[in-house]
């Protein structure tokens, strides 16, 4: 019975789901700047407020 | 992660002073209940994360850490009640001390300290799951879906993955709202600057053609292009105090008509239509007396529906049927939707409502503007706060709660005071009364007027472009989210219910060695189902025993953790997990972890000696790797079989002439390790279906059984023509004969006199030789070497070898063929 290849465990589940969304993120016509904001937010200070994801999604500028 | 190499533990729960050395191995604890097991894994939480779990998690009520940790005679001093741990660091090969008091249980003290060391012992304290007891163990197999999803997702640290998500649909939420409101301004906008141009469609040649005819008046050049930055009034002198700016007549005149049209249209026979249906929906809505709380009542009944678990109330414990008060329930659950979805409904129709107070806002904003030109001048007060009120209402109509506060504003809305309409009328004949301006002041002003109504509309159109890119970025970001996290914990889902399955397979294969089951996520809760011999997949508690429950919820457990930590996964502490597995499938389970799990340090505790037994003949733990807690006392705390301690102890009983204490000490003790020669040795004794052995036939049956086994060696040494070793097991066997002879064990059965009931009659220096003896036999069970017991193997079929743990000894059975 060999443990399941996909059974790495080598970071914890919420990095590994923040890694992928960057990804795939960077595969859109989404802002590099956007997806940089949210790496900073997620996977560096690891900020999950909604007053921080608002800030890394539509940036410091102030709202029209 | 870490190992655990040692533990000392001072005044903490029921312990005064112990210390264990795990050596970073696994390692077990086995004694009755009460003496002292969940203390060590306590101590060993309160170690490694700072708290205690029985203290302070669900059901813990009134207990706490500082009050509780203490040793009950210590429990006004919680800096006694101490707790070290020496654990190494496999990933930085280190070893590390790590000391907690409960006066102070956080931070711990760290000793050599470096951030790497903080960085993993961080880490492991934000994972108290290694911890885990029964109680824990059974919430992933038996909890409801939802609960069952918040203790996976907790376990997972899955709490972040959920905040995000929510955050993202929030912030993409808000923006296409916030895009929503912006409609009505650019509509406005829109309508205002076509009455300033005498238009009817905005396209860029009926605007240039528009204002070229107002600027060909003026002398000035036709407009032909219409740019972002283009100024119809392009060339136009800002007026001075020799050409004061006044408004257009006409356009005034224009605007007025505009509000009362607004104004008509607000108390028209089609809005008001549509104002009754709406008051009609939503004093129905009203009438539902859950509405008003919904949102709080829905997450109430979520909640409850999660502790409808026993047979009765919880409060009152008035006695209730699971079945009915589930549906119960549900059907309120369900209410709730209903009302949900005619909220929605509700919201729908009141949107075109805000759009029209919107507009008539704007509409009499640009009328009041024409009050200070009047001569006297009108103050319009009344209008004001007519749009006020306005903007007041659709503010209220958006947030549709309080419903009552809604219900007002509809029926305000219907309703225009008179003394608005009498100031509009002010306002009309003031304009009326202006005098005509010439061609080129008309012109003049009119493209003045066009102009700042175009920047108004550019104004609104970039709020609402820039407002469209966001809420489009916003829930382009969130659905990307929404849709890798899915995909990524459904491969994770995935991997751990095919890891879980083949786990509980191996278990069960006797019977289950085809077992599937099924973790199903959806909308926040976790699905979890499992085969029932090929009949189809049933929630766990439906069919499955007990026990198989037990296995399911440690293989759930370790299939998790594996997945969570992968190679990583170097220690677990379970807290008397299989109390309800049959002896047979633990063995299996012993034979599951050693196999699947061979670099996790598994510290174990169990009440059941035969479980201790089968951990160590199925190798997870060593002979020297496990302590069995015989008694606990509150003055001394657990005492543990420790062959050296048992004899220095009969030892100091009888240099206090307490022979009736040494001797029945002894007789425990002889109870315990004759069970565990038997065992070793394959000796045969009388079956017993209560396992109520007694030490009368277990110890000659260990003795008989040693001497066959001695035979067997020699007759294979003579086989293999080695006969300097069967010389030598002639020489072990006849010493061995003699020390059996000395202890007159054999004689027990047949000799009821020299039975160990009569040894507490005697003197102190009658029984000092007879617990030699006993001593010296033992020994003579044992290898010189590492001092554990002989072992007969295999455990089954014939014999091949008695050997000892260490390997030194190592007597082949099996003659030449």
């Amino acid at each position: 019975m060999p443990p399941s290849p996909a059974i790495g465990g080598a970071s914890e589940v919420p990095t590994q789901v923040f890694e992928r969304f960057l990804e795939a993120l960077s595969a859109t016509d989404i802002p590099a700047e956007v997806v940089a904001r949210l790496r900073k937010t997620l996977v560096e200070d690891k900020t999950f407020t909604d007053r921080a994801l608002k800030a890394a999604v539509l940036s410091e500028e102030p709202l029209p | 992660m870490i190992r655990i190499d040692s533990i000392t533990i001072k005044e903490f729960r029921g312990i005064r002073d112990l210390t264990l050395d795990f050596e970073g191995k696994s390692f077990a604890i086995c004694g009755p209940n009460g003496t002292g097991k969940s203390g060590i894994v306590d101590a060993i939480e309160f170690a490694l994360t700072g708290i205690v779990s029985r203290l302070s998690g669900e059901g813990s009520g009134d207990l706490s850490l500082k009050g509780h940790g203490p040793h009950v005679d210590s429990r006004n001093a919680p800096d006694k009640a101490q707790v070290s741990v020496k654990v190494t660091i496999p990933s930085l090969g280190k070893t590390v001390t790590v000391e907690r008091s409960v006066k102070v249980p956080s931070p711990p003290r760290v000793t050599p300290s470096d951030p790497a060391v903080l960085a993993v012992l961080g880490q492991v304290e934000s994972h108290p799951e290694i911890v885990l007891s029964r109680r824990e163990l059974i919430r992933y197999v038996l909890a409801t879906p939802g609960k069952r999803a918040e203790e996976v997702q907790a376990l997972l640290h899955l709490d972040q993955v959920e905040q995000v998500r929510t955050g993202l649909k929030k912030i993409a939420n808000a923006c296409e709202k916030q895009l929503s409101g912006l409609n009505g301004p650019v509509t406005e906008a829109r309508a205002n600057l076509l009455r300033a141009l005498g238009i009817t469609e905005l396209t860029k040649d009926k605007v240039l053609a528009a204002a070229n005819a107002q600027r060909a008046i003026l002398g000035l050049p036709g407009l032909t292009e219409l740019g972002d930055a283009t100024s119809l009034k392009d060339g136009l002198a800002t007026p001075g105090p020799a050409h004061p700016r006044h408004s257009s007549k006409s356009q005034a005149l224009a605007d007025i008509r505009a509000a009362r049209e607004a104004l008509a249209e607000i108390v028209g026979v089609t809005t008001t239509a549509c104002v009754a249906e709406v008051e009609a929906d939503v004093r129905a809505l009203a009438s539902d007396p859950t509405v008003a709380t919904g949102v709080a009542q829905d997450d109430f009944y979520a909640a409850g529906m999660g502790l409808i678990a026993n047979d009765a109330c919880p409060f009152c414990d008035t006695p209730w049927d699971l079945d009915d008060l589930r549906a119960h329930v549900q059907t309120k659950i369900e209410h709730l939707e209903g009302i949900s979805r005619k909220r929605e409904a509700a919201e729908a129709k009141i949107a075109p409502l805000v759009v029209l107070l919107r507009k008539n806002q704007s509409a009499l904003d640009l009328l009041v503007r024409y009050g200070p030109l009047a001569k006297p001048p009108l103050t319009l007060r009344v209008v004001r706060d007519y749009i006020e009120q306005c903007a007041a209402n659709a503010a209220t109509l958006e947030a549709l709660l309080p419903l009552a506060d809604t219900i007002a504003a509809l029926a305000a809305m219907s309703t225009i005071p008179e003394a608005v309409l009498e100031e509009v009328a002010k306002v009309e004949g003031a304009v009326s009364g202006f005098p005509e301006p010439t061609r080129q002041d008309s012109a003049r002003d009119s493209l003045a007027v066009a102009q700042e109504r175009l920047e108004v509309y550019r104004s609104a159109m970039r709020q609402q472009k820039t407002a469209r890119e966001q809420a489009q970025r916003a829930r382009q970001v969130s659905d990307i989210y929404a849709a890798t996290s899915d995909k990524v914990l459904a491969g994770i889902y995935t991997d751990v219910q095919r890891d879980f399955a083949s786990l509980y397979s191996f278990v069960n294969r006797d019977d289950e060695d085809k077992f599937k089951a099924q973790l199903v996520p959806s909308m926040g809760k976790l699905g979890f189902d499992v085969d029932f011999y090929g009949r189809g997949f049933f929630p766990p508690g439906a069919y499955h025993s007990e026990g198989h429950q037990d296995s399911m919820g440690l293989c759930l457990y370790l299939a998790l953790m594996r997945h969570l930590y992968g190679a990583g996964f170097t220690l677990a502490v379970l807290d008397d997990v299989l109390m309800s597995v049959d002896a047979g499938h633990r063995r299996e389970v012993c034979a599951l972890l050693k196999k699947e799990f061979p670099g996790t340090q598994f510290i174990m505790t169990t009440h059941d000696p035969i479980w201790l037994q089968h951990l160590k003949t199925e190798g997870l733990v060593s002979g020297r790797a496990a302590i069995k807690f015989r008694r606990w006392s509150i003055d001394l705390g657990p005492a543990r079989w420790d062959e050296r301690d048992v004899w220095a102890e009969i030892e100091d009983r009888l240099k206090q002439d307490d022979v009736r204490s040494a001797a029945g000490f002894l007789r425990h003790y002889l109870e315990y390790v004759a069970t565990e020669l038997c065992h070793r040795l394959r000796a045969v004794v009388e079956f017993r279906g209560d396992a109520q052995y007694q030490l009368g036939e277990l110890l000659p049956a260990a003795i008989r059984q040693m001497r066959k086994l001695y035979s067997l060696a020699k007759d294979s040494a003579n086989s293999w023509g080695h006969q300097e070793l069967v010389a030598d097991l002639s020489v072990r066997e006849s010493n061995f004969v003699s020390l059996a002879a000395v202890s007159k064990a054999e004689q027990w059965q047949v000799n009821v006199a020299v039975h160990f009931n009569s040894w507490e009659n005697l003197g102190a220096k009658d029984f000092t030789p007879v617990a030699k003896a006993f001593r010296d036999l033992l020994g003579g069970f044992s290898c010189s070497h590492c001092g554990e017991f002989f072992r007969a193997t295999p455990e089954r079929e014939t014999f091949d070898s008695m050997r000892c743990d260490c390997g030194k000894t190592n007597m082949n059975l099996l003659k030449k063929k």
